[in-house]
C-alpha cells in the first residue's frame, strides 16, 4: 500500500529522526510512504499572521501535486503542517472564487478529493487492519506515559471534519493501548506549549511548559509521548529551562509516539535515533527492552 | 469593578468592525460576553487579564488604537481553544492574527517586536526558497532583533540574545540536531508569481476588480 507523504520543513531538519522513524515504522506496517515532489513550505502559523491568501496558496500547491501522482490519502506527521493543509483544503472546498484563484498559478491544479490525514489516522487504520500485532516484539511494563498532543492537532481555525474528540482526544491512547501501555490520564493533553513562542517570547513558552510539566508530574508520568514536531522539541531542549524556573528536578523524555511503536516492535533506540534527544530516552526505552511477549 | 467610561460612536466604529470581520471571518457581533474564551486563554496569565472577549468589545466599540495594540495581540500563541470552545463560534485567534497585519499596515510598533519579526522571517523564508531554511530562518530573524536593539540603544538584549541563542545552537549542533544542508523547492516561483498577481488585484482601485 502507498499513500503520499508530506514531511515539511521540521522534518527534514531539526526533526529529522521523525522522518526517519515514520518510513521505518510505516514500512513495518506495509504502508510505503511515498514523499510528493517538489513540495514548499506550509506556511505554518506564521502564514496566518502575515498574509491571508499565501496560508491558503502554499498547501493548496502541495495538495495539488498529491492528487496529481494520483494519491487517494496524504499523510502528514507535523501537527502544524497537517492543520493548515486541511484548513486550506477545506477553505478552497468552501470557496470556489479563490480556489479557481490559486490554481492559475499552479502547473497541477488542485481539486480537493485527496484525504488529508494526521499520522494518528494512518496508526490507528493499520492498527485495525491488523499490522501491527504480529509485528509487536516487545511488551512494556513500567512505561508510564502521558501523551500530549498540543493544539494544532486537535484545534483548527476554521470547521473542518476532525477524527478525534477536540477536548479530550484518544488517537494516541489507542495506538498506545495497541502496544499494550496504558497511558495517563491528564488535564494538559492538548494544553498549547507556546509552539514559536520558545524563539520570540521566552517567557510565556517557559510559563506554560511549566504548567505542562507539573501536571505530568503530578500524575506520576515518566515520559510524555507526542506527535508534534514543534511540541516535542519545545518540551525537549527547554526541558532544563523551565523546570529550573519552577524548581522541578526531574526530566522526562519526549517520544515521539514512532519511537513507542518501534522499541515495541523490537527496533533499537539507537537505528531510530532516538539518541538525538535532549533528555536523554535511550535509557528508558531499553531498561523496558527485555520484556519478551 | 467598572473600567473608564468609553466613548461610542456608531459612524466611526462600523467601519473598523465591518473591516476586522471580513478579514478574520469571524462574526463579532455574536458575542454575548460569556467569557467561556476568558476562562480558557492559554495566555491568560501573561496578558494582565486582557482577554478574548475584551478585545472584541473593544473592536465593536470602534477602539481602533487599543484594538491594534494590546497585550493578547501580541501575546496570543494561536493555539484556538478560545474559538473552539465559543458557544457563537468566534474564532478570536483569527482576530488577533487579523489585527496583527492591519497593526503592521497602520505602522504601529508591536508590543512584542520579536514575536512579528519571526512570523514576517519565516513567511519570508518559506517563500524565498520554497522551504524554510531553519539556519537562514534564525539568521534572518537575528538580524532584525539585533538591528532594533541596535537602534534603540539595547545593547545588553543583544548579547543576551546571541548568547541563548549559540547556547541552544551548540546543544542542537551535538545533537545532530542542526541540519546544515539547504533546502529549496522549484514551485516557489509559482508561489511568488501567483502572490504578486493577488497583491495587484488587491490593490487595484474599487470596481477593477474581476
Amino acid at each position: 500500500m502507498e499513500i503520499a507523504y508530506y514531511p515539511g520543513c521540521s522534518l527534514k531538519q531539526s526533526s529529522a529522526l521523525y522522518d526517519l522513524q515514520s518510513r521505518r515504522i510505516f514500512s513495518e506496517l506495509g504502508v510505503a510512504l511515498k514523499e510528493i515532489e517538489d513540495w514548499n513550505c506550509c506556511g505554518a502559523t506564521s502564514a496566518g499572521k502575515v498574509d491571508d491568501f499565501l496560508a491558503m496558496a502554499m498547501p493548496a500547491r502541495n495538495i495539488g501535486i498529491a492528487e496529481a501522482a494520483g494519491y487517494q490519502e496524504i499523510v502528514i506527521p507535523c501537527s502544524a503542517c497537517y492543520s493548515r493543509t486541511l484548513v486550506a483544503q477545506q477553505r478552497l472546498a468552501d470557496d470556489a472564487r479563490l480556489k479557481a484563484e490559486v490554481n492559475t498559478g499552479f502547473a497541477k491544479k488542485m481539486n480537493g478529493g485527496i484525504k488529508v490525514s494526521s499520522i494518528l489516522e494512518v496508526l490507528i487504520a493499520r492498527i485495525e487492519a491488523g499490522a501491527l500485532k504480529p509485528k509487536l516484539r516487545r511488551k512494556f511494563r513500567r512505561l508510564k506515559p502521558v501523551c500530549y498532543y498540543g493544539c494544532m492537532q486537535t484545534r483548527f481555525p476554521y470547521t473542518v471534519p476532525v477524527p478525534d474528540d477536540v477536548e479530550n482526544p484518544q488517537g494516541m491512547e489507542t495506538v498506545l493501548g495497541a502496544l499494550g501501555v496504558k497511558a495517563i490520564d491528564w488535564n494538559h493533553k492538548t494544553f498549547c506549549c507556546g509552539a514559536s513562542a520558545a524563539v520570540n517570547d521566552p517567557e510565556t513558552s517557559l510559563n506554560l511548559m511549566g504548567r505542562i510539566m507539573t501536571e505530568a508530574i503530578d500524575r506520576g508520568a515518566n515520559c510524555f509521548v507526542a506527535t508534534c514536531p514543534m511540541c516535542q522539541l519545545n518540551l525537549d531542549a527547554h526541558q532544563d529551562a523551565f523546570c529550573r524556573r519552577i524548581g522541578i528536578e526531574e526530566r522526562l523524555p519526549v517520544f515521539f509516539i514512532t519511537e513507542v511503536i518501534g522499541a515495541a516492535m523490537g527496533i533499537s533506540p539507537e537505528s531510530l535515533q532516538v539518541d538525538r534527544h535532549f533528555i536523554d530516552g535511550t535509557t528508558l526505552l531499553k531498561e523496558l527492552d527485555g520484556d519478551e511477549r | 469593578m467598572t473600567g473608564p467610561g468609553l466613548e461610542f460612536t456608531p459612524e466611526s466604529a462600523k467601519p473598523f468592525l465591518q473591516e476586522v470581520m471580513e478579514r478574520s471571518g469571524q462574526k463579532l457581533t455574536a458575542c454575548y460576553q460569556c467569557r467561556r474564551c476568558a476562562a480558557g486563554c492559554t495566555v491568560g496569565d501573561e496578558t494582565g487579564f486582557f482577554t478574548p472577549n475584551i478585545l472584541i468589545r473593544n473592536v465593536i466599540l470602534g477602539d481602533r488604537e487599543t484594538a491594534l495594540s494590546n497585550p493578547l495581540v501580541w501575546k496570543c500563541v494561536s493555539c484556538y481553544t478560545c474559538g473552539t470552545r465559543c458557544p457563537n463560534d468566534i474564532q478570536t485567534a483569527r482576530i488577533t492574527e487579523t489585527l496583527k497585519k492591519m497593526a503592521k499596515e497602520a505602522h504601529i510598533d508591536p508590543l512584542q517586536p520579536k514575536v512579528a519579526a519571526f512570523h514576517d522571517s519565516f513567511l519570508e523564508s518559506g517563500l524565498r526558497w520554497g522551504r524554510v531554511n531553519e539556519m537562514e530562518l534564525m539568521g534572518v530573524y537575528e538580524c532584525r532583533n539585533i538591528l532594533r536593539d541596535a537602534r534603540d540603544g539595547n545593547y545588553d538584549a543583544i548579547i543576551d540574545e546571541l548568547k541563548g541563542q549559540a547556547r541552544l545552537g551548540m546543544a542542537m549542533f551535538k545533537l545532530k540536531r542542526m541540519h546544515t544542508g539547504f533546502m529549496m523547492a522549484k514551485g516557489r516561483k509559482e508561489i511568488k508569481a501567483l502572490y504578486k498577481k493577488a497583491k495587484q488585484r488587491r490593490q487595484a482601485p474599487a470596481g477593477m476588480n474581476p
